[in-house]
């Protein structure tokens, strides 16, 4: 018979109940972890920028140029849009309809990545202290970007929305259609339980639903890029296309509600 | 001081796996730098060295995944007994032999990160289970080499 002696046994049930003690407890060791990486992380990163930036420098600029036609654009369309939204406040006011307060916006800077291939999420120098907490909405000025996962004193972590974990109640802007778009991991995320005869078509825009408990109504997520039929044959799903370049995001704003 | 050694290369390459550039990503993937450190920590150090530096390279990757199971920690000090006691059985002198253990190890390690997932009830289309699988694992254990002249280093 398979045989051990005393002592390996009794090693071994001690390794165990100490690998056991030390998962049960993976939180306590969260924090003070992560105060320890941030400040290097968040040096490192700087400095990790300023030579990307440097090796990078004639791709930069080309994308500098192509931006700069597109900020005159948008600003042609800003102007526009002040008019409207004018126009439309003095409409609302006219109807008495009450004013949802407006949204309080931390901004935080991308200190780290996911550390491992199997989730998509980001490290930010934001935590408890500047009042985030787990479940927030993150939104970059493109979109949608994710949700808080956890908060620390002066970190968070951000559940990028490219994540399997994720689950968002989402609407196409067009039909009004609803669905769940959850991440992949890989460049597109998916929008299942559509009906058969679900109202979408490559090109739709997808933006959160009201009955999303975490994000507010509206916010804009991405582009449908292909449509398909589920493994099962009773619903379709489409592949969505994220509005935000989920792999260069330095910069994100954390919804304070 | 050794240690304390063993504790900054931790913290070392917890920061480049953090921080690693896109542009050295293969195919959207990046290596397992801690998972190479605890296979060499098993190949250059004594077992008990080994284990609990394994655990705390485990414990260091939990801490920035957003799960909250330490399966990394629990799974490394399961890797850091197998290879030890592999290392037993066999020779693992060669640096060729050491790299395959290091793909096996990373491939037994995402295989089982990756049905956790899927158990949990994420979605993962089955290119992207096998791209991490397979490309994460090898590219490990392309990279093993590097971290093992760094931790003979340290050890000797």
């Amino acid at each position: 018979m398979f045989k051990l002696p005393r002592k390996t046994l009794i090693n071994f049930i001690l390794v165990s109940c100490v690998v056991l003690l030390v998962s049960n407890f993976l939180s306590c060791f969260k924090n003070p972890t992560q105060k320890v990486f941030k400040p290097h992380l968040s040096i490192i990163g700087l400095v990790k920028r300023e030579i990307l930036g440097v090796i990078f420098y004639h791709h930069n600029m080309l994308q500098s140029q192509g931006l700069q036609s597109d900020v005159d654009s948008l600003r042609w369309r800003l102007f526009n849009l002040r008019e409207v939204t004018q126009e439309n406040v003095r409409l609302k006011n006219l109807l008495n309809f009450k004013q949802k307060s407006p949204l309080r916006l931390v901004a935080a800077r991308v200190i780290g990545r996911s550390i491992d291939s199997w989730s998509s999420s980001v490290v930010i120098d934001k935590g408890r202290y500047d009042g985030i907490k787990p479940g927030m909405a993150v939104i970059s000025p493109k979109g949608l970007v994710g949700s808080i996962a956890e908060s620390m004193d002066n970190t968070s972590k951000v559940l990028l929305i490219n994540d399997p974990n994720q689950g968002i109640f989402c609407i196409v802007q067009r039909s009004r259609q609803e669905g769940l778009v959850s991440g992949t991991l890989g460049s597109n995320l998916i929008m299942r339980y559509l009906p058969d005869g679900a109202q979408i078509i490559a090109g739709d825009i997808i933006i959160t639903s009201e009955l999303s408990q975490i994000y507010p109504k509206g916010l804009l997520l991405g582009q449908v890029v292909n449509i398909g039929r589920e493994f099962s044959g009773l619903n379709r799903y489409a592949l969505v296309k994220p509005i935000v370049d989920l792999s260069s995001i330095e910069e994100v704003l954390v919804i304070i509600l | 001081m050794k240690n304390l050694l063993f504790l900054l290369t931790i913290i070392i390459l917890a920061t480049l796996g953090l921080l690693w550039p896109f542009f050295l990503n293969f195919f959207y993937c990046k290596p397992d730098l801690l998972l190479i450190f605890m296979v060499a920590l098993v190949f250059y150090t004594d077992f008990k060295t080994a284990l609990i530096f394994g655990i705390l390279a485990g414990l260091t990757k939990d801490v920035f995944l957003p799960w909250q199971v330490a399966i990394n920690t629990i799974c490394f000090s399961a890797w850091s007994y197998l290879v030890y006691r592999l290392g037993r059985q066999i020779s693992t002198e060669e640096n060729y032999v050491r790299m395959a253990v290091v793909l096996v190890v990373a491939l037994l390690n995402n295989l089982i990160i990756g049905i956790q997932s899927v158990a949990a009830g994420n979605i993962m289309p089955p290119g992207i289970f096998l791209r991490n699988l397979i490309i994460v694992s090898v590219y490990t254990s392309l990279l093993s080499p590097l971290i093992f002249k760094l931790t003979k280093r340290i050890a000797a």
